[in-house]
């Protein structure tokens, strides 16, 4: 744009600094908030472990062996097991027990195993809590493999001595099948990535992503639209000055504000919960090209918007899906393809993969680039929408 | 005669079905304090925005300075200085950083910008108030300041939408001063008013009424423009009469005046013959009566009521 003046972006810069440094109330939350939720958020999601599942055990068979399986399942962290008297019959009424999961072993299951007709044990889930059903599930599974290999290992020892001579007397390479199929088979696990492990070091970026959209797009939209509720806008408009000069004016002290925040939020993330940044070069220009777009969200809402109390709307309206499907705080990829798409057209989607990519995978520019460019392309967008926009507020 | 500052032609605005503004044409010389009258909604806003460049006109044309308002108005813009109607300055921000971002945003080279907030804080009466946020003072003083910062490029050009509404009488005299003084140092003034007091003080005045331009002339020539005098009655119970003479034949409307009933009628000199032959009003007791000069007032009502037929046809 041609003739745009430096000083003139300034003056407008200055004035919408004193508007941010005046308004006390929203400077105290800017300063509070994002190292609040930092915290906040970071500790909710610290663990993803799940332990201490409130859990209900009634034991009507009451046997040596029963009792060796409750000991088993007893040590295992996951539970927090309440037991109930055999005459207990309220088996599956987890709500009025509390409990989010209720084990049952039925009278007559030891003997059901020793006579060859293994019964199931019957487990009542609570299956409106998809992710914990599964979880508990497939540890009562593993609790009960564990106790069958340890029931076999008790059977071993005491196989009478005939059948050990008889056993030595198989060839070498059945007898080696046999030790094979006796002790358990399993996975090797190595977490690439996430090393440690921690739900923290994937958050990260959504925690950053989330504080950072929620601030920028709600207090950019009302900077225009306060404006033109106020009258001062057609005030700024008999000024010289050109609109890409208000546009940059009003962008400059929120960018500025926002990069405080970006280091104060990566400043508690990296202190308090020991999170590595890789690369900060490539992150912060990842975080910048997230912050113009946002922005340029917020000012195209600003644009839009007739009164600060619909710019406040709008923006709410926008960043409700966003939250929930941008993948800030869980993996994209249980995502229906369609709903997929829709989620590729905000600007935290885009943030999340690029950081994680850079900070987790410590991958090369290849995999972000085109990550990069999407987030370029709607800044670029937004501000020429913006300024669009503006023209015809002039008209 | 110098060259006219504004011209327009057959300026027009359509919102819709509503004219606004219907066909407006006139030519303001340098230094004229232009009074433009009107009810609200006459268009006289909508016709300060057209020629700050605000509101793009349907139809017609009007120039600042030779350059056309619409095609150059960020041209146009150095030439004028706009205080709107309501109060737009920011409210959170103090007098002199007020006047200090509209200085920048109007270009107002730094090195002369102090110098010229210092002039204009002690013009517009305010360097005990410079510190202070513009939204904590008082009504004049906001206007004050808006006057202020309209000023802070030194434009040639000022347009005031109702400056003076709602403010004390003190405040008032303070705008009109400054104003006079504005006006003698060669700057055109561009003021909408619906105070007739006001009208008086303005060297030129043009009446707007429905989005039209009905008369167009100096504040004297208006007054003269009267076919008559106007005849103001004394009556005794004043209300009752009043309503009774409204509905009179040939009268076109009472308006009190100082405990006196004025009269609009095409012929009063007929009416009062008629009402000292047989005065028709048993109620009312007749007290006296007087010929007086018309004021502003009584032009505003001729103009904005249609009374034309009180008027030597519309000058201009």
């Amino acid at each position: 744009m041609k003739g745009i003046s430096m000083s003139a972006i300034a003056s407008v810069a200055y004035k919408e600094f004193l508007h941010i440094y005046r308004d006390r109330r929203v400077l105290l939350l800017l300063l509070i908030l994002p190292p609040l939720f930092t915290l906040l958020f970071g500790h909710a999601f610290e663990n993803t472990q799940l332990t201490d599942v409130p859990a209900l055990l009634i034991d009507r068979d009451d046997t040596p062996r029963t009792a060796r399986f409750i000991d088993i399942i007893s040590k295992d962290k996951t539970f927090q097991w309440k037991r109930r008297a055999s005459g207990f019959n309220r088996d599956s009424d987890l709500l009025a027990n509390g409990v989010k999961a209720s084990l049952v072993i039925p009278a007559g299951w030891s003997d059901s195993l020793s006579n060859g007709d293994p019964k199931p044990l019957p487990l009542y889930l609570d299956g409106s809590d998809t992710n914990t059903a599964a979880t508990v599930e497939g540890v009562v599974q593993q609790d009960l493999a564990n106790f069958q290999a340890k029931e076999r290992d008790l059977i071993v020892e005491s196989l009478p001595d005939e059948v050990i001579e008889l056993g030595k007397k198989l060839p070498i390479n059945i007898r080696k099948e046999f030790v094979s199929l006796m002790s358990a088979w399993g996975v090797e696990t190595k977490n690439l990535y996430n090393p440690k492990s921690r739900f923290i070091d994937y958050v990260v970026p959504g925690i950053i992503g989330l504080i950072l959209q929620l601030l920028t797009v709600t207090l950019m939209a009302c900077t225009i639209a306060r404006e033109r509720e106020s009258g001062t806008l057609y005030q700024l408009m008999v000024t010289s000055l050109k609109r890409g000069e208000i546009v940059l004016g009003k962008v400059l002290p929120y960018l500025a504000v926002s990069v405080v925040l970006i280091l104060v939020v990566s400043l508690v993330t990296w202190l308090h919960f020991q999170v590595a940044f890789y690369q900060p070069a490539v992150l912060g220009l990842v975080c910048l090209l997230f912050l113009l777009c946002s922005l340029g969200l917020g000012l195209l809402i600003s644009a839009f918007s007739r009164t600060q109390t619909q710019a406040i709307q709008f923006s709410v309206f926008f960043l409700l899906p966003v939250f929930v499907l941008s993948g800030a705080f869980a993996p994209l990829d249980q995502l229906p393809d369609t709903i997929g798409y829709i989620s590729e057209l905000f600007p935290l989607t885009h943030f999340c993969r690029a950081f994680r990519l850079v900070n987790m995978y410590h991958a090369g520019p290849s995999f972000y680039a085109v990550d990069l460019m999407v987030l370029l392309a709607g800044a670029v967008v937004t501000f020429l929408g913006a300024a669009f926009l503006l023209k015809r507020i002039e008209e | 005669m110098s060259e006219p500052v504004i011209v327009l032609r057959d300026l027009s605005k359509n919102f819709g079905d509503v004219h606004a503004v219907q066909d407006v044409s006139f030519a303001i010389t340098p230094g004229t304090i232009f009074g433009f009258l009107g009810a609200n909604g006459a268009g006289k806003t909508t016709t300060i925005r057209m020629l700050c460049g605000l509101t793009r006109p349907s139809r017609g044309t009007a120039t600042i300075a030779g350059k056309d308002v619409w095609k150059d108005r960020h041209l146009v813009r150095t030439k004028f200085g706009y205080v709107a109607q309501r109060f737009s300055l920011y409210p959170d921000l103090t007098v002199v950083e007020n006047l200090r971002f509209f200085g920048g945003a109007c270009r107002v080279p730094r090195t002369e910008l102090d110098g010229q907030i210092e002039r204009l804080l002690a013009l517009t009466d305010l360097p005990g108030k410079r510190d202070v946020a513009a939204g904590s003072l008082s009504g004049g003083m906001r206007q004050l300041l808006a006057l202020g910062c309209a000023l802070v490029h030194d434009p040639p050009l000022l347009f005031l939408d109702e400056p003076t509404s709602g403010l004390d009488p003190v405040h008032r005299q303070q705008i009109w001063n400054l104003l006079y003084d504005l006006a003698s140092a060669g700057k055109t003034i561009f003021v909408t008013t619906h105070y007739m007091d006001e009208a008086e003080r303005c060297t030129e005045l043009g009446f707007l009424d429905r989005g039209r331009l009905l008369a167009m002339a100096p504040a004297r020539e208006l007054k003269a423009s009267f076919k008559t005098r106007l005849l103001e009655i004394e009556a005794e119970p004043l209300m009752p009469a009043l309503v009774q003479l409204r509905n009179v034949p040939g009268v076109l409307g009472v308006a009190l005046r100082s405990g006196r009933l004025r009269l609009y009628a095409a012929a009063p000199e007929q009416l009062l013959e008629r009402w000292r032959q047989k005065w028709p009003f048993s109620d009312i007791k007749l007290l006296g009566e007087r010929w007086v000069e018309p004021d502003m007032e009584d032009v505003f009502t001729a103009y904005s009521q249609g009374y034309t037929t009180l008027l030597k046809g519309e000058s201009r």
